[in-house]
């Protein structure tokens, strides 16, 4: 087990299309490991295989809900209801911005035995789902944030008055 | 994905000393803050929104007792030390599910964290002293009757009246000169108690049956005010945006001061109503209901900001007789000369009737700013009375408990421009008496009525005489 190196915005592996995982391998047992003890370090609730550096269709999550979810090939098959919020990402570090995302999706994925499985997410799970698939197929959110990028260390100012 | 885990007192924190040392809207900064951390749990929002604003209501006892047992007066302190002294005090004097030694060892931990560690042994000092003197200072902060004792200091704890009712000194004074100091009294109390949330309903798009089934169904307790059939008073509700009776637009949050104010105008079926500084929109919406499809309401304000307020609230509600207009209040806009059978000018004002809600408004308002305002009411209504039929009505309206801003403000008015006073005897209900109801105005007060500080006065335009 090894705490690997984040890619961070800029490099060009971020912004590629992961391939499919035909067969599970020990190395990519090795990495489904790896993913989930540098995400843990980093106080990450989701990692996708290209923030590591391999362009490959794996994600991990934990959002605290006693569950460690691995989504090997994840398809979102349905999404429902939508809600705008906060969120950040390893690989753009120090920064946080509001993205509208659904409230509930249903994703069909192979978990780390290969074997097919569909989990249905809501709020922070059903956010996570989003923002890690879209990592699979080079799209960051910065991409989608509705008005500025802000610094995440800072509540935000504004000039609105009564 | 990453998201913010920050600690809730440490967000609190920030929270304030954006509101006490920036100047920030506390409104405004809770309501950012809590939208951007929406994955804290329930309980440590709950705790965030309940220190910060109760730290603001009682900033000015808070004060008075970190002045008494601190070396360094408070105006002195550095701003971080002084902002995590007051909400730690909140914490000890008002919380009590908070043991007094968890809220100072955060306080400790949260200076060490802000690099101000050399500072430890001074906010954990003063606020075991203030731990200690905890009853003794609760019951001379009483609102009922004297109660003086010795503390550790060896001295007596005597706390002055505009210090027990949180009010700053300036604004104690000028309303017990106006109104007397039992009445002052009386309405401190209202400030510093809870308030349920008041809505009115929309009655026209569902009958009370069954918006208080829906609510009910929801879980949420609601009665009836006795002062007004439309109004409710909610309890036990998280978030009134999230009910489904709000957004199905049978519900508008409104004061009951503001729904009884409304009621002051006489309004008919047909009438073109301006109101020139609408936002959010509810009296506009009210008087859109009462028209019941009739009629139009032209909902006016500053800027495209406010006008999507107004927008929102429309929307939801549905109704057609209701649309906005962006302008500034101060200009005259010729095309709505002598248009309007009511004009509505409830303007912008010093807000002291709302410093239960809003308790910012009392420490950062000063008199310079409240002459400022009289002066920009002023400027308005010399522009806006023009927009009145001969033989309509001007609704002038504030919610706050100021005379130049409000009785003065109408004699001025009168003197000035062809308008007569209305007897609004009767017209608020038969709860609502008081002998100004003659002279065509009324101001509410917190404690006699249950409801806001407000003043309303209803003025009618002469018709035209050779």
């Amino acid at each position: 087990m090894a705490i690997r190196q984040i890619r961070t915005i800029g490099d060009e592996i971020l912004r590629k299309e992961c391939k499919p995982v035909k067969l599970m391998t020990p190395r990519t047992q090795d990495l489904i490991e790896d993913m989930f003890e540098t995400m843990y370090e980093e106080n990450g609730v989701g990692l996708a295989a290209p923030q590591v550096g391999v362009l490959k269709q794996i994600v991990v999550i934990d959002v605290e809900d006693g569950e460690q979810y691995v989504l090997i090939n994840p398809k979102i098959v349905e999404t429902e209801g939508s809600v705008t919020g906060y969120e950040g990402c390893l690989s753009v570090p120090g920064k946080t911005g509001k993205v509208t995302r659904p409230t509930r999706v249903k994703v069909r994925a192979y978990d780390e035995n290969m074997e097919l499985y569909e989990l249905e997410g809501e709020d922070l799970l059903a956010r996570a789902i989003c923002h890690e698939c879209a990592h699979l197929h080079g799209e960051l959110y910065v991409d989608l944030v509705e008005g500025e990028l802000e610094d995440a260390d800072k509540v935000q100012e504004d000039e609105e008055e009564e | 994905m990453t998201i913010d885990r920050t600690d809730s007192r440490e967000l609190t924190l920030d929270i304030l000393t954006e509101i006490l040392e920036k100047g920030a809207y506390s409104h405004v900064v809770l309501r950012q803050a809590l939208s951007k951390y929406q994955y804290l749990p329930k309980q440590d929002r709950a705790f965030i929104t309940r220190v910060t604003e109760g730290t603001l209501e009682h900033l000015i006892g808070i004060d008075w007792i970190l002045d008494r047992y601190s070396k360094t007066k408070v105006k002195k302190m550095k701003p971080l030390i002084r902002t995590i002294l007051r909400m730690s005090v909140y914490q000890i004097l008002y919380m009590d599910r908070v043991p007094d030694a968890a809220a100072c060892n955060e306080a400790v931990k949260l200076a060490a964290r802000r690099r101000f560690s050399g500072l430890k042994g001074f906010v954990n000092g003063i606020l075991r002293t203030i731990a200690r003197e905890k009853e003794l200072l609760l019951a001379a902060f009483s609102l009922d009757g004297e109660h003086m004792g010795m503390d550790g200091t060896g001295e007596t704890v005597h706390v002055p009246l505009s210090v027990r009712c949180s009010i700053p000194d300036w604004l104690f004074s000028m309303w017990t000169e106006g109104a007397g100091r039992e009445q002052v009294l009386e309405m401190a109390k209202a400030f510093l108690q809870e308030h349920p949330t008041m809505v009115r309903c929309n009655t026209s798009l569902a009958p009370m049956e069954k918006i208080g089934e829906s609510l009910a169904e929801q879980g949420v307790h609601w009665e009836f005010s006795a002062y007004s059939e439309k109004v409710l008073l909610l309890t036990d509700h998280d978030y009134l945006e999230g009910l489904d009776a709000f957004q199905k637009g049978w519900l508008q949050a409104e004061d009951l001061s503001c729904v009884l104010a409304m009621e002051g105008a006489p309004l008919k079926a047909g009438d073109y109503v301006i109101d020139v500084c609408a936002a959010p929109g509810g009296k506009s919406l009210h008087m859109a209901e009462e028209l019941k499809g009739t009629g139009m309401v032209e909902a006016r304000d500053l800027t495209w900001q406010k006008i999507r307020l107004i927008e929102e609230n429309i929307r939801r509600t549905g109704f057609s007789n209701i649309r906005t207009k962006v302008m500034d209040a101060r200009i005259l806009d010729e095309g709505a000369v002598e248009k309007a059978d009511i004009l509505l000018a409830d303007l912008p004002c010093s807000g002291l009737g709302v410093i239960g809600k809003k308790p910012d408004i009392k420490l950062h308002m000063t008199p310079d700013q409240m002459e400022g305002l009289v002066r920009l009411q002023r400027e308005i209504l010399s522009t806006v009375w023009q927009y009145v039929k001969p033989g309509g009505t001007l609704v002038y309206s504030t919610c706050t408990i100021h005379r130049a801003e409000n009785q003065d403000n109408v004699e001025w008015f009168l003197e000035n421009y062809p308008f007569e006073r209305t007897d609004l005897t009767g017209r608020f209900g038969p709860l609502v008496q008081d002998r100004s109801l003659k002279e065509g105005w009324m101001q509410f007060l917190p404690g006699r009525y249950p409801c806001d500080g407000f003043f309303v006065a209803v003025l009618k335009r002469v018709e035209a005489s050779a």
